[in-house]
């Protein structure tokens, strides 16, 4: 059979899947491998030359405290604001599943700040922490103090994210039967026993879902946290990603900015993936 | 005791949709009552109205003696059967029958005793641990019954149970239903479209259309006394045959029905009933149902366009004149030709002609304004 010959599989996967994969080669694996490689030399970022060096990239990453303080606070940044996203995107869900007047418009509405782009939002709310709060309730900035800046952040990140991650609560709420939640209330649920024994189990992977997508934002932010506090003040509210990227392009150490950018990647994928296998474990299809 | 009372149900979706009209049901303790209709004549929506998923906009539901239009469905005392079963997709077997146990706090000794009974009289013991994806589509059905069973509830509902089996299973399913309520003995409410089933299991059968109740009764009554034309034409099979443009005469103090200008001296008890009321000789609309057509003899005539034969019995379709005849005629003793095209000749006992006014489609015999009125003021509508 012509259709079983190797030569013709091959034909066919470069014919159909060729394009994508070469597209994907080139700008995902190609970059990535580089970058790997980039890790062990000590190139400045502009130079011709990338003097290799081995893991001591690394060793100097592993000493960088400030390094990993960037990296604690990320952790607290995520895990803040993966909490408080993951709430409202349900609660706005929920609310916009009920049937009332004009849900569309409201779910639109709520994803819009999704749609402005992390640099804009950052530069809005700035303005409306240090101009407009400040006008209001004549007080300093909120985004002057440590903590301030930091609480600014989770919150910008909250109203940028929970719109989008709305949308998949939607969609779980709207995949849950009608039946089988009426069903609960007959045998006796009242509809908060509903919601726990049967609503929420059963939108178990919009939970799976939308906990590993804000972690992987939160962990890798970047446009919010230059546009909004530029990392002040004094650095207390400089995130892994700002930091990698300052290593790398505003201190000239390309190698050492690359090595904390894979580490920050290892990092994040680690939670990420454990999160999800620990989520898909018991999740049903209905 | 569990009576079910529905006075003037009424129910209006989003304001303009009327999907059921004033309907009076009195349900007898264990009694088991039947809604049949065609689709989209509300009995889902009765029956929802019954279990408190659906608003009742105007009416009073009592269920037990206690008005129930406010009642939350966890307080009514109720289960339900879905047609989609509707059963919980992430837990077990066992987990479905036991939830509303669980929820009202039952010892959990108590709650496995419970499950485990219902599971063996179910024949589900040995499923008791898989979920429901991993079940037929008739075992699933059977843990939806049996988690309605494990309550022990004053009213069972149930919508369409066996609509999403194959015919074989739906057979078994309702010789099932049929032992389940011998055995547990409390009042029934069952939607259904398919009349064997209604004739089967019913006590009584609540006749639907257009969100109008237009008869209640037991299966022998809808079957011989059939109060409307959509009534006569709805329940039977094959469908009763109609006779359009005859006449209801009066001569010398006596009713005739003539169809095809061939006359037919009525019944004693016909007799009575139109002269009761006082009936004008008109125009009528005559059924006779093919099971009552004897072949052989007789004043009318057909010709045998398609000829069926069913073991015992022969599926005659016949035209004569314009109508379209069937009949049903046992192979036992029959000695005339019937085979396609043959000229027959046929007739009817009178006692066993139904009698519909041309212009009210009711009938002029078991149309009875006083229970119509009753059942549903505008039911008279065909
Ligand atoms: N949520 C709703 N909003 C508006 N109209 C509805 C709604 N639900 C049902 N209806 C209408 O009410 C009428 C009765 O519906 P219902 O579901 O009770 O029919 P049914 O007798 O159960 O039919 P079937 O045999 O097809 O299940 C239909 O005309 C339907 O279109
Ligand atoms: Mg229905």
């Amino acid at each position: 059979m012509k259709q079983n010959k190797l030569s013709y599989k091959i034909q066919q996967y470069l014919l159909f899947g060729g394009p994508g994969t070469a597209l994907f080669l080139a700008v995902v694996i190609v970059p990535f491998i580089y970058g790997l490689y980039l890790t062990l030399t000590s190139w400045d970022g502009v130079s011709a030359v990338k003097p290799f060096v081995g893991f001591q990239n690394f060793v100097e990453a592993f000493s960088d405290g400030d390094y990993w303080a960037a990296m604690g606070r990320t952790v607290i940044y995520s895990i803040f604001a993966v909490v408080f996203i993951n709430i409202l995107a349900f609660g706005l869900a929920y609310l916009v599943t009920q049937g009332i007047k004009g849900q569309n418009f409201f779910r639109a509405g709520f994803f819009v700040p999704n749609l402005i782009g992390g640099i804009v939002l950052g530069y809005v709310w700035k303005f409306v922490f240090n101009r407009a709060f400040v006008a209001i309730f004549n007080s300093t900035s909120l985004l002057s103090t440590t903590e301030g800046a930091m609480f600014c952040l989770i919150l910008v990140s909250v109203w940028q994210y929970a719109g989008y991650m709305m949308l998949i609560y939607v969609a779980g709420f709207m995949s849950v039967s009608k039946d089988v939640e009426e069903a609960s209330r007959i045998d006796g649920c009242t509809s908060a026993q509903a919601m726990k024994n049967v609503t929420i189990p059963l939108m178990r992977s919009s939970f799976v879902q939308c906990i590993f997508l804000s972690i992987t934002r939160c962990f890798v932010v970047y446009d919010v946290n230059l546009s909004l506090t530029n990392g002040e003040p004094f650095k207390s509210s400089t995130m892994a990603a700002m930091h990698v990227y300052n290593q790398a392009f505003t201190y000239k150490n390309y190698g050492l900015g690359q090595s904390e950018a894979v580490i920050l990647f290892l990092v994040c994928a680690i939670v990420g993936v454990t999160q999800v296998l620990i989520g898909k474990r018991g999740e049903v299809e209905a | 005791m569990s009576e079910v009372i529905l006075k003037g149900i009424k129910k209006i979706y989003d304001g303009d949709v009327t999907a059921v009209h004033d309907v009076n049901i009195h349900i007898k303790d264990k009694e088991f009552i039947v809604l049949v209709g065609p689709s989209g004549c509300g009995k889902s929506t009765t029956l929802r109205m019954v279990a408190g998923l659906e608003d009742i906009s105007d009416g009073e539901l009592y269920i037990d003696g206690k008005l129930c239009n406010d009642v939350e469905p966890k307080d009514r005392d109720i289960a339900m059967v879905f047609q989609s079963y509707a059963l919980y997709p992430h837990m077990t077997v066992r987990d479905n029958l036991g939830f509303a146990l669980k929820l009202k706090k039952v010892p959990k000794a108590e709650i496995k005793r419970k499950v485990e009974e219902v599971a063996r009289v179910l024949d589900i013991t040995q499923y008791l641990d898989r979920k429901p994806k991993a079940l037929s589509g008739g075992q699933r059905q059977r843990v939806a019954i049996g988690r309605a069973m494990v309550r022990d509830p004053k009213v069972f509902l149930m919508d369409e149970p066996l609509s999403n089996l194959d015919a074989k299973l739906r057979n078994q399913m309702r010789a099932e239903i049929i032992k389940l309520r011998s055995r547990i003995n409390t009042t029934f409410m069952y939607v259904t479209h398919d009349q064997t089933e209604a004739m089967t299991l019913g006590d009584r059968i609540v006749i639907m259309k257009d969100g109008f109740v237009n008869q209640i009764g037991t299966p022998q009554e809808l079957f011989g006394k059939p109060v409307n034309l959509f009534v006569a034409g709805f329940i039977g099979m094959p469908v009763m045959n109609f006779f359009a443009g005859c006449n209801l005469l009066l001569e010398g103090g006596k009713y005739y029905a003539e169809i095809r200008n061939v006359k037919f001296e009525l019944d004693e008890f016909q007799q009575k009933a139109l002269k009761s009321r006082n009936q004008k000789p008109c125009e009528i609309i005559c059924g006779i149902r093919p099971q009552h057509i004897t072949v052989g003899e007789g004043e009318l005539s057909a010709k045998v366009e398609v000829s069926e034969l069913l073991g015992t019995e022969f599926n005659l379709h016949a035209r004569s004149g314009d109508d379209e005849v069937v009949m049903v005629i046992p192979t036992m003793d029959l000695n005339t030709d019937v085979s396609m095209g043959a000229n027959i000749k046929f007739t009817v006992q009178p006692k066993l002609i139904q009698l519909f006014d041309k212009e009210t489609k009711n009938n002029l015999i078991w149309y009875d304004p006083v229970s119509a009125k009753a059942n549903a003021p505008e039911c008279a509508r065909y």
